[in-house]
């Protein structure tokens, strides 16, 4: 039994074909990278899997389980959680409380446990000095953080995380990798969506990549970097 | 985590004592009406700010219940000869149910939409009671003529019963400041999406929210029925007392646990004082009061105090 799987998944906007007979399989454990140019289905591939879209045709398992037709909080309890690339934060609420509200209903805890478990996330991605400020008031590094802290709060075992060192600048793109490396050590699944190039061939174990909404290739990072396909997708015929 | 201060309770406490001793001590009359008063709209705009307040679905049919209300319990008193509080308590189950039946519908809309769809169902509820009869050739709603219910107990009587629903509307906005059904509430307001992506399951939430509110509103407008002893259905589901539940909630603040309260006490005594000294043009003059506060405060009197608090730490 796989971990996730994906079964000829294919998701439509009108005449577009945001994904098409997708699949793929993901171990219990590994960080997964998918990549694409922009509009290629990565984030409709991430909002198919955490129940936000439907799958027009095929279907998606979790641990043995079709999750393709749950509401996404319904997915959110099964383990698997999405942070997103537009920033999906309690914006007038404290950076506590949207560590709370997570662990609160993702976790189902009560709200003393809800707490130790916020404030453990808190630590986790050194947000404690800016705890009790609203979001609206951090900086969008801090924010980012908190997406990332939110969905470990939920206590998903699965961490699908679309784009969230966008808009870093280098030195917080090298503090975000290590926080990334503490979660991996912790032995979560990871599927990662990033157009930061060297955060992915560091990181993933294995990368696959979209282009207009099929998969076009699959492999270990420098195989994939290598793939005439993947060239031509990025650059261009002439490079390819 | 906003916690409740022992302080705050045992003000709160004190002050529910005291309002609750004031007849003893010789409140009475006009005083004791204007009061009355006073609780049945920081009840109503607190029932209101309980679901849009927290959760940020603007609803524009809170009367469809109070209409509701008021006349389920007119006719369990009058066609079944029910006593006061068995029909009230009915009258609040039954606005429950329309509630989750209407809500189930609407919320699942939002922004605009919610508020049109919200607002049509009252309107649709008034033409039911209004035409009602005449379509189905039984007298039962009486139509324009309105029902007349029960000769009602003295004013002391609602005075009490409005100040223990407000420290009960109070008391559900501090449950909700720091409770799991708020934290959710409050989610789906920040952002849905992000609520639904945290585990919150946000329909079933709205639809609680919905039901409460709905059936606290319904509860008062059946014992405005039983103070007034007579009622129309375009007074009970005239639009007018949606739009002053927001307002005065918009005026205080959303989503918080004074707003409310400091909305409807300003409103209803401005209201007041300007109708007894202006009494033909104290609507204009009101509104003018409204758009100066609206401009100054667009956020709400309650943020005065919490900026000014804010800016001193």
């Amino acid at each position: 039994m796989k971990y996730l799987e994906c079964r000829q998944v294919t998701k439509r906007f009108g005449a577009l074909e945001a994904l098409r007979q997708f699949s793929c399989a993901v171990e219990k454990g590994e960080i997964l990278g998918v990549i694409g140019p922009n509009g290629s289905g990565k984030t409709t591939l991430f909002n198919v899997m955490v129940g936000i879209y439907s799958p027009e045709e095929g279907e998606i398992f979790f641990q043995g389980h079709s999750i393709s037709k749950l509401p996404p909080h319904k997915i959110c309890h099964r383990g698997i959680a999405k942070a997103s690339q537009t920033i999906q934060s309690f914006l007038e609420i404290t950076v506590l409380e949207n560590l709370l509200i997570p662990a609160m209903y993702g976790k189902n805890l009560g709200a003393k446990k809800a707490r130790a478990q916020a404030e453990s996330i808190l630590n986790f991605m050194g947000l404690q000095d800016v705890q009790d400020l609203p979001v609206s008031e951090i900086s969008l590094a801090k924010r980012r953080r908190l997406e990332v802290g939110r969905v470990l709060a939920t206590g998903a075992e699965l961490l699908l995380l679309d784009e969230v060192m966008a808009g870093l600048n280098p030195h917080e793109v090298e503090e975000a990798l290590r926080v990334l490396q503490r979660i991996r050590q912790d032995g979560k699944t990871i599927i990662l969506v990033e157009h930061v190039m060297q955060a992915m061939m560091q990181f993933c174990e294995r990368i696959i990549v979209l282009n207009h909404g099929e998969k076009i290739a699959e492999g270990r990072p420098e195989e994939v970097a290598q793939n005439p396909e993947v060239i031509q997708a990025y650059l261009g015929r002439p490079y390819a | 985590m906003m916690g409740i201060g022992k302080r705050t309770l045992v003000i709160l406490s004190l002050l529910a004592v005291l309002f609750a001793v004031l007849p003893a001590l010789g409140l009475e009359g006009y005083r004791l009406r204007l009061l009355s008063l006073v609780f049945m709209w920081i009840a109503l705009a607190g029932c209101w700010n309980l679901m849009s307040g927290y959760t940020g679905y603007i609803d524009f049919g809170p009367v469809t219940y109070f209409g509701a209300g008021a006349y389920a319990t007119a006719l369990f008193m009058i066609r079944l000869d029910l006593p006061f509080f068995v029909s009230l308590v009915l009258s609040g189950i039954l606005c429950a149910f329309l509630a989750f039946l209407i809500g189930l519908a609407t919320l699942r809309i939002r922004g605009a939409y919610f508020a049109i769809a919200t607002f049509a169902a009252a309107e649709a509820l008034k033409q039911i009671v209004l035409e009602g009869d005449r379509v189905v050739g039984f007298e039962f709603f009486g139509g324009s003529h309105g029902l007349t219910l029960p000769v009602p107990p003295p004013s002391e009587f609602f005075y009490y019963f409005l100040l223990a629903f407000t420290v009960l509307v109070i008391g559900i906005s501090f449950y909700l400041e720091r409770s799991k059904f708020g934290y959710g509430l409050r989610a789906i307001r920040g952002s849905e999406q992000g609520a639904e992506l945290s585990g919150v399951p946000t329909l079933s939430l709205k639809i609680k929210a919905y039901i409460l509110s709905s059936s606290l509103i319904g509860c008062i407008g059946g014992m405005e029925a039983y103070w007034l002893t007579y009622i129309i259905p375009e007074d009970v589901f005239n639009v007018l007392r949606t739009i002053q539940m927001v307002i005065m909630t918009l005026l205080g603040g959303m989503g918080t646990i004074w707003g409310p309260v400091i909305g409807a006490t300003f409103l209803t005594l401005v209201g007041e004082f300007l109708g007894t000294k202006f009494v033909y043009d104290y609507l204009i003059l009101l509104g003018i009061v409204i758009i100066i506060v609206i401009l100054l405060l667009p956020r709400g009197i309650v943020n005065l105090v919490k900026s000014k608090r804010g800016g001193a730490q």
